[in-house]
């Protein structure tokens, strides 16, 4: 197994650093997976065993690396899968806002290592300084390759754009002080409503004049929980209870300059939040949804 | 109302008790919290900070509703952002109502349904027969840095106040030390003073410390103490527009053992 990569453009470097920087807070580990031509970083529920990724971040290597060497176990398989503490990443990571280059390798030190070679600039002289970091990782055997998966999901009933991420998540900052889980409810016509219902209040922040991508209406409602509003056809309106801190933690990606974020829901079941940026990195999360 | 940012965190100054008495009256409006049977500070917001205003006369708007909520509600779209806020209430038994839009952005409205409570009655710490024997006018600011300097240890404050020098002087006593500090009336801090007789009091420190987030927000600060020695702290709300909120704070004296 082999695998060398070298960045050095500062704009992908402190996407990168971001990108990584925003897994970390979404989670303790994670799995860093090789391939010909994508970087993928993949989450699993923290303490739920082997268990569909929660978190699924696509990265072309072209659009980063100037250099990029991989050589799997045999042909067969190709790609290096690697567990990481995502802090252990993340830390080192942090200081490319400022460095001129990195290299990545993997080494063999005491234990399995990705090192990172960061080479920053003096500010005192035209000098540079270098920076080894070794992370110690787990490599991946192959036969639990499986459980890294791109998860398959059903198709969404609606996919609706969301406002700025920001404007959200002080919203639902606001709301998890009051109450557990969230209702998300998006309805095609362009409407996304975040709701929380207590003893002792209900709060509903309405966001209208959202683009709906894709909306595979009509759907059924045939249960109590989802209150009909007057003027809206409740065919035309999806509908997902999801934990307020998990939404919370995806929310607060917006540190990645990204140029959309679409919020897909499968009527009851799962909240999936997709985050592209311009390099064409794909960040997707899934929220299961909570039933009663 | 224009902004629901001042009453946010005038609500947040006197928000240590979980549910505060809610009472809207046609000069405006006033919320009550009250601390054992010791402490009462309300905020008032007079109507004329409303741009629309409107009370039933014939019923008492007074219920009961958690403090803490009707801040989050208020901050929904966060602190930095100002949004407009409308308020109804329809009777006894029924939520009050919010609907808040920021100003910068358009295409998002939050509304909430907040569920009140029958309100219990409120002490009236006032004595007709007590008259008021000594005022102070102080900076709110400076009177905050007193405050903050005074020992964390220590359980009671005393005040003694006279018409001779020093007029005014705080005394802590902690477990080792006593200290002291002197605000002559001349002082900067000091607008006004007024006392005819010489007096000590004495206040539980940890009710004191209850006024500081008030007095954060505030320029200045009245203090009036009255013959049975209940101590009345007035505050103005420092605000950009001319129009004014207030705070107000009844706090028991301590009896001399």
């Amino acid at each position: 197994m082999k695998f060398r990569a070298v960045m050095i453009d500062t704009g992908p470097m402190r996407e990168f650093s971001n990108i990584v920087t925003t897994i970390s807070k979404l989670s303790k580990e994670c799995v860093l997976r090789l391939s010909t031509d994508q970087i993928y970083f993949i989450v699993s529920d923290d303490n739920s065993g082997p268990t569909p990724p929660i978190l699924w971040c696509e990265i072309p290597q072209s659009m980063f690396f100037s250099e990029y060497q991989l050589i799997g176990v045999d042909d067969e398989h190709k790609d290096i899968y690697l567990g990481f503490i995502s802090a252990n990443l993340a830390r080192p990571l942090v200081t490319l806002k400022s460095a001129k280059t990195l290299k990545m390798k993997l080494t063999k030190k005491q234990c399995p290592c990705l090192t990172l070679e960061i080479e920053m600039p003096s500010s005192t002289s035209p000098q540079t300084r270098h920076v080894t970091h070794d992370i110690p990782a787990i490599v991946v055997p192959r036969k639990i390759w499986s459980d890294f998966q791109e998860p398959q999901v059903p198709k969404p009933d609606i996919s609706i754009e969301l406002p700025p991420l920001k404007q959200l998540r002080t919203s639902i900052d606001r709301m998890r002080t009051m109450a557990s889980d969230v209702v998300i409810r998006a309805s095609a016509e362009g409407r996304l409503t975040l709701q929380i219902k207590t003893d002792m209040a209900k709060v509903s922040t309405r966001y209208k004049g959202l683009r709906v991508d894709t909306f595979e209406g009509p759907i059924e409602h045939s249960d109590s929980e989802t209150e009909s509003q007057i003027n809206e056809d409740l065919s035309r309106v999806c509908v997902c209870r999801v934990d307020a801190k998990k939404l919370s933690m995806f929310l607060s990606a917006d540190q990645i300059s990204h140029n959309r974020i679409i919020c897909s829901i499968v009527h009851k079941r799962l909240v999936i939040l997709c985050l592209q940026t311009d390099e064409n990195v794909k960040l997707q999360c899934f929220i299961t949804g909570i039933v009663y | 109302m224009e902004s629901g940012k001042t009453l946010c965190s005038l609500l947040k100054a006197i928000q240590f008790q979980e549910c505060a008495v809610f009472c809207a009256m046609p000069e405006g409006l006033k919320l009550t919290v009250e601390e054992g049977k010791c402490v009462q500070a309300s905020a008032y917001i007079p109507a004329d900070n409303f741009t629309e205003y409107h009370v039933r006369d014939e019923v008492d708007v007074m219920f009961k509703i958690s403090i803490a909520v009707l801040a989050e509600c208020l901050n929904i779209f966060g602190s930095g952002e100002e949004s407009s806020l409308k308020m109804y209430y329809r009777c006894e038994g029924s939520p009050l109502l919010l609907v808040l839009q920021p100003q910068s952005v358009h295409n998002v409205m939050t509304d909430c349904e907040i569920s009140t409570q029958t309100a219990d009655s409120l002490l009236d710490l006032r004595d007709e027969d007590a008259e008021e024997v000594a005022k102070l006018i102080l900076k709110a600011p400076a009177f905050l840095g007193l405050l903050v300097d005074l020992e964390r240890s220590c359980d009671v404050l005393e005040l003694n106040l006279s018409p001779e020098h020093p007029n005014v002087s705080i005394v802590t006593y902690g477990m080792q030390d006593r200290s002291c500090i002197d605000v002559p009336k001349s002082s900067d801090m000091v607008q006004s003073f007024s006392c005819e007789e010489p007096i000590t009091l004495k206040y539980q420190l940890h009710h004191i410390r209850l006024i500081m987030k008030a007095l954060a927000l505030s320029t200045k600060v009245v203090l009036r103490f009255s013959s049975n020695g209940l101590l009345l702290l007035q505050l103005k709300l420092e605000k950009e527009d001319q129009k004014q909120m207030f705070s107000e704070f009844y706090i028991v004296p301590l009896l001399d053992d």
